[in-house]
């Protein structure tokens, strides 16, 4: 261990491993009281004292809460409204980057106002719309995760800032090239930029998927039929009944929760880092 | 051209999602007509069910396998909700809507609220029928010549005893402290009292203390009914009181704290850390499963003040005002719960004392915790329902928290009274 | 082709819902349908309108499911909606009226059969219980039959079709109206098998607008108080808490702005909200960032490892992570204080629980800037860098005049965002302290109360749910947010970046 390794990478070692007990320490109680068959707040501490599986073998048996049908709820709502926040924002992102319209300005400084707005109180206005769209289209009503993943969609362009913020520093020279080449503004998206700007795209991505799993506050209106739920909803419903002995099944359910968005991550990873070389396309 | 596919795609979610959407019309779309007779009735499930029911976690394990038998009977769909958070508001919201569940669950403070905004609907129980049932509890889903719940349970505070902390039940708050801190010097228990307080405070748990060393929420008029012109936070008794209550707290002998809240008073005591728990019946199951030995009496009062008085409150069947399935709904409530048998299933899923005298009385000679929850609520008034307590349970909360903190109790309820009194003026 | 195509399945879509929408009344859903397919139609039936082709998907989306509900609240914001004005005028008239309905004393029960023949209207077949007699009655009144009787309930008679109870429960809306007239009453239809002899004991008067007790005989009439109108007697006293829904123009808006409890507490609640907003975003950007920063070189062995163990707090569900701090900050049992061996009341005390909610939205919000920061750095070129240390600049000058810059430019957006996403950030404040500590001098405005979740509560408090005034401060802040946020874009001048 020389100085020199020390000035260079080994302080980035000691760093993130502060970091990195910063941000385990609160998981690691969640997962001391997953497997801590007492499950209650008093008899859980950070370190796992005790091993059980009850919490999750509960989590899978119990049919007033039907987990795994919670589950699979949530990764297809998260799956739907993050392929469809990422595409359009991806698109619009194109033609902001790359386009000179009129209403260009106002059209992003708007997108950003309009997010500003404290979304939770439109809810009741939002609830009496989905609540007429399921009289005349009862698929797309109350407790049906087809309209529940229509409403979220409706932040479809939250993530255009960041991604026309990467498409700006892709040289214009490489769409122009291929303009020249006799490519169509359709083929420099998808054969040129897209491409390129993959690790944003899996960044943007990732956040579409974990504002969606963690959302709770529409859920818990709209979704009110067992077999309808989210995680999220499932799971605030079983430590709001009982806060101070749900907590291990709680937990369980909570780790159950995290378990895509790491997968994901893991997943997404080479993309974000392969944009280390990929991004390297330079002028 | 792939991007325009995509595009379209996207943009057609809307209508191709909809494509599969049943054609038939849904109930409410029916010619006036009397609907004919149709032997397509057991096609596909429609997405809501024929009966409807939201309940909380705990009461839809009783609920559900009455509910099913229900179906069954009938021939219909059944759905059982458990509602994550906020049932009452929730319930008002979309009933008005018209996507209200047709039955659901919630204790006599629901009826304030419910009947200002038309939510609930009576029930058309003549006195026979409710003749079965314990008059107070009838009496607090009762209002304006009309019943608009059926009462299932009770609920009230308690004192749970760690027998092997504290042996002999104590008479008074103060034997209770004693007891209670000998049993932690001994280190059989790491406290005396679990009682949660929390940073916001916990008026409901905090009353029976409060109305023994002689404070009062109103004054009680001649027919028993609460007097709200005159709100007794304020007054000099209650400053009397939130001193002797204040001497229980952090700068007094420590009995109660703020960091004992919702979320770990009953675990406290199923830990075995403490000598005694107030709690209601919600606790009963987690001290069973706990094994720490226990017994249940009443509230002990301070030494010569008051009888300690816990709310009563009252578990409740309510039909909803716009119900799809209004007949389902009177039938479930009237003739399936209205009877012996589901009120003890009730009791047997979700162990609090039955409020149908005959059920009461069978399942008391059976279990005894049952009858002493029952004595519980011998000095029991009943949870104010009125919508303005919304303005009323907070202030009321934070100024215990404060004063267990070691606040000023004079100046603290003087200024709470104001607060409450405004609260309740606004209405 | 496709294309053509796929417009083709999209009119095609709308045209078969159209007559079951038409035929429902469903007509603002059937709108919105056709504008839609018509908007897809214009922009990707002609070969123009190339940007367009971008915008519009996730516009249409924007439009339909973010703007109305945000108009409809504005919208909402000039009327009265909430507990107690949920309901039309009629609707409250018709409930108050249906809740008058006893049972008449000494009264018969019937059990309850519902026939129906060839035309369009409704037999009740009731066998009296204590008698055994049966009954036809319908609309014009009761009479006395002979149909077939089995176990007390009338089973068959001629001409007629018997309701199953399925058919009972569905024609609920029509047998609502249902009532057979009696002597001093009506009989109607209680549950599925059951009737009853009921009297209504208040009567509307449309024309005069009264609501009259036919027992007492107190008229009622129609009287404003506050900002909504009930059904009073002389006296003034209520003959229900049920009011209805109405207009009242800009009183909200007077009332947020008139209202002494929000302009007394309004400076110290605004100064700690932007400080809120504020060092939330320093915080977990300046934290976010250089952990990037320190983890993106190839040198560093095990950055995968690093980067996902640094996610976990982002993976874990917001208002889980929340609820488990809450049990962290607990001054005697809690995780912080009993690891630390301190004593500190963080919640208890106003500025422990400033702190502690800072703690927290650090933890919920340094992986997110992680991300941002991790993935914006891949798109700064690292010969640039490289040059600028080759050029004898130390790294961190190197940093701080080439990456830093090109950095913000890409995420300042995102700051402000931020920024403007903590400004209301309710769901932390309200899970972990609920606004408070309170004192008996602010009950209503707690040491850590944000705009939001402090005027949520006057909203929604003492009065029950207020919509019309919740509505009334969204549209408030949003107004307030907007403009925070356009002042700092112009200082940040990351516009430039947009010309």
């Amino acid at each position: 261990m020389t100085v020199r390794w020390w000035r260079e990478v080994g302080w980035r070692h000691a760093g993130g491993l502060v970091a990195v007990v910063f941000a385990v320490v609160p998981v690691l109680y969640v997962v001391s009281a997953a497997f801590n068959p007492l499950g209650t707040v008093v008899s859980t501490d950070v370190i796992p004292t005790r091993f059980s599986l009850v919490h999750f073998q509960s989590l899978f048996s119990d049919p007033a809460r039907p987990f795994p049908r919670w589950l699979l709820n949530t990764l297809i709502v998260c799956a739907m409204v993050t392929f469809v926040q990422v595409l359009c924002s991806a698109l619009a992102a194109y033609a902001f980057s790359r386009f000179r319209f009129k209403g260009r300005r106002g059209g992003l400084l708007t997108l950003l106002l309009i997010q500003m707005f404290p979304q939770f109180l439109a809810v009741i206005a939002l609830f009496t719309m989905v609540t007429e769209l399921g009289e005349a289209l009862p698929a797309l009503g109350l407790n049906t995760i087809a309209g529940y993943s229509l409403v979220l969609m409706g932040g479809a362009l939250a993530q255009v800032w960041l991604i026309k913020g990467y498409f700006d520093t892709i040289p214009r020279q490489l769409d122009e090239a291929a303009v020249v080449d006799g490519a169509s503004h359709a083929g420099v998206f998808f054969r040129i930029l897209l491409p390129l700007a993959r690790p944003i795209l899996a960044v943007t991505g990732l956040l579409a998927f974990v504002g969606v799993i963690g959302e709770f506050l529409l859920a818990s209106i709209f979704l009110t039929d067992t077999n309808a739920k989210t995680l999220a909803v499932g799971l605030y419903g079983i430590i709001e009944s009982d806060r101070s002995n749900n907590l291990g099944v709680f937990a369980a359910g909570a780790l159950m929760t995290a378990l895509p968005v790491v997968l994901l991550f893991q997943y997404l990873q080479r993309y974000i880092v392969g944009g280390l070389t990929s991004g390297a396309v330079k002028d | 051209m792939r991007y325009r596919l995509l595009a379209l795609i996207t943009a057609t979610a809307l209508l191709s999602t909809a494509c599969s959407a049943d054609k038939e019309a849904g109930p409410t779309d029916q010619p006036s007509a009397a609907p004919a007779p149709s032997a397509s009735d057991a096609g596909p499930a429609r997405e809501d069910a024929d009966l409807v029911i939201w309940t909380s976690e705990a009461a839809s394990r009783a609920v559900t396998p009455i509910a099913q038998k229900f179906g069954q009977e009938n021939n219909i769909t059944v759905a059982v909700q458990v509602i994550a958070a906020d049932l009452a508001a929730n319930a008002i919201t979309a009933n008005a809507a018209g996507n209200g569940p047709d039955i659901l669950t919630l204790p006599n403070d629901f009826l304030g609220g419910a009947l200002q905004n038309g939510t609930v609907k009576p029930l058309s129980l003549g006195a026979g029928d409710l003749g079965a049932y314990e008059k107070s509890a009838v009496a607090s889903v009762s209002r304006n010549g009309q019943v608009w719940a059926l009462p299932y349970g009770m609920e009230n505070l308690v004192l749970y005893r760690n027998t092997k902390a504290a042996p002999k039940a104590p008479a008074t708050v103060e034997e209770l402290v004693s007891t209670g801190q000998a049993a932690v010097k001994k280190g059989t228990v790491k406290r005396a009292l679990s009682l949660p307080v929390g940073q916001e405070g916990d008026a409901y748990h905090m009353h029976p203390f409060f109305t023994s060393a002689g404070g009062s929420l109103f004054a009680m008029d001649a027919s028993g009914q609460y007097d709200t012109t005159k709100i007794g936070i304020g007054t000099p008794e209650s400053i009397a009181a939130a001193k002797k209550i204040a001497a229980l707290g952090e700068k007094g002998s420590k009995v109660l704290s703020r960091s004992i809240d919702g979320s770990n008073a009953i675990a406290q005591f199923t830990a075995g850390n403490a000598a005694y728990l107030i709690s209601g019946p919600w606790a009963l199951a987690d001290i069973r499963k706990s094994k720490v030995p226990y017994d249940i009496t009443p509230i002990p009062p301070f030494a010569g003040g008051k009888p300690a008085a816990p709310f009563l409150g009252v578990q409740a069947f309510w039909m909803l005002s716009n119900a799809k399935n209004p007949a389902f709904a009177e039938e479930f409530v009237t003739k399936t719960m209205n009877t012996p048998e589901a009120m003890t299933a009730m009791y047997e899923q979700d162990p609090r004392p039955p409020v149908r005298n005959d059920v009461l009385a069978a399942v008391s000679a059976k279990d005894a915790d049952m009858g002493k929850l029952a004595a519980g609520a011998k000095n029991a008034t009943l949870l104010p329902d009125f919508p303005f307590m919304a303005g009323v349970w907070p202030p009321l909360g934070q100024a215990y928290a404060t004063i267990v903190g070691g606040a000023d109790p004079t100046s603290t309820m003087q200024k709470t009274g104001k607060t409450i009194e405004s609260a309740v003026k606004a209405k | 082709m496709i294309r053509i195509l796929c417009l083709g399945i999209a009119v095609g879509t709308a045209a078969a819902l159209t007559p079951s929408l038409a035929g429902g009344g469903h007509y603002v859903v059937l709108t919105v349908a056709w504008v839609v397919v018509a908007v897809l139609l214009v922009t990707y039936g002609t070969g123009r309108a190339v940007t367009a082709k971008y915008l519009v998907p996730g516009t249409l989306l924007l439009v339909v499911f973010t703007v109305a509900p945000v108009l409809a609240t504005v919208q909402m914001s000039t009327t009265n909606y909430g507990d107690g004005t949920r309901t039309t005028k009629r609707e409250t008239v018709e409930r108050i009226l249906a809740n008058s309905v006893v049972q008449a004393p000494d009264s018969p029960t019937f059990n309850l059969t519902v026939g129906t023949s060839g035309d369009s209207d409704f037999t009740f077949f009731l066998v009296d219980r204590a008698t055994g007699t049966a009954y036809a009655g319908n609309r014009d009144g009761l009479k006395e039959v002979s149909p077939t009787v089995t176990r007390g309930f009338v089973t068959a008679a001629a001409g007629y079709t018997m309701l199953t109870p399925k058919q009972v429960n569905d024609a609920a809306a029509q047998l609502k109206e249902f009532a057979v007239p009696v002597e001093g009453g009506a009989i109607r239809q209680r549950g599925l098998r059951e009737a009853f002899e009921g009297r209504t004991m208040l009567r509307y008067d449309e024309a005069a607008d009264t609501i009259t007790d036919t027992a007492t005989g107190t008229s009622y009439t129609v009287q404003r108080q506050g900002d909504r109108e009930y059904f009073v007697d002389g006296q003034g006293e209520r003959l229900s808490e049920q009011s209805w829904r109405a207009g009242v123009g800009l009183e909200n808006y007077r009332r947020a702005f008139t209202d002494p409890r929000i302009l007394g507490g309004f400076l110290r609640i605004f100064g700690w909200t932007v400080v809120f907003a504020a060092g939330s975003v320093v915080l977990t950007f300046v934290v976010g960032l250089g952990l990037a920063v320190m983890l993106n070189d190839s040198r560093v062995r095990g950055q995968k490892v690093y980067r996902s163990i640094l996610l976990l707090p982002y993976a874990i569900p917001g208002f889980i992570s929340i609820l488990v701090w809450s049990g962290f900050f607990n001054q005697e049992f809690g995780l912080i204080n009993n690891l630390t061996g301190l004593d500190i009341d963080w919640l208890g005390d106003p500025w422990g629980a400033k702190a502690a909610l800072l703690l927290l939205n650090l933890w919920l919000g340094f992986p997110y800037m992680f991300l941002v920061a991790t993935g914006a750095l891949q798109s700064i070129p690292a010969e640039l860098r490289e040059a600028a240390t080759i050029d004898g600049a130390g790294a961190f000058t190197a940093f701080r005049r080439i990456t830093l810059p090109l950095l913000l430019v890409a995420v300042a957006p995102i700051l402000v965002a931020s920024f403007a996403f903590n400004f209301n950030n309710y769901n932390v404040i309200e899970l972990l302290t609920h606004g408070g500590p309170f004192t008996p001098d602010h009950p209503d405005a707690g040491a850590t109360d944000i705009l939001i979740s402090y005027t949520v509560r006057l909203a929604f408090g003492a009065g029950g749910a207020q919509f019309g005034f919740a509505a009334a401060i969204a549209t408030l802040l949003f107004v307030i947010t907007g403009v925070l946020a356009a002042a700092q874009f112009r200082a940040t001048r990351s516009l430039e970046e947009v010309h």
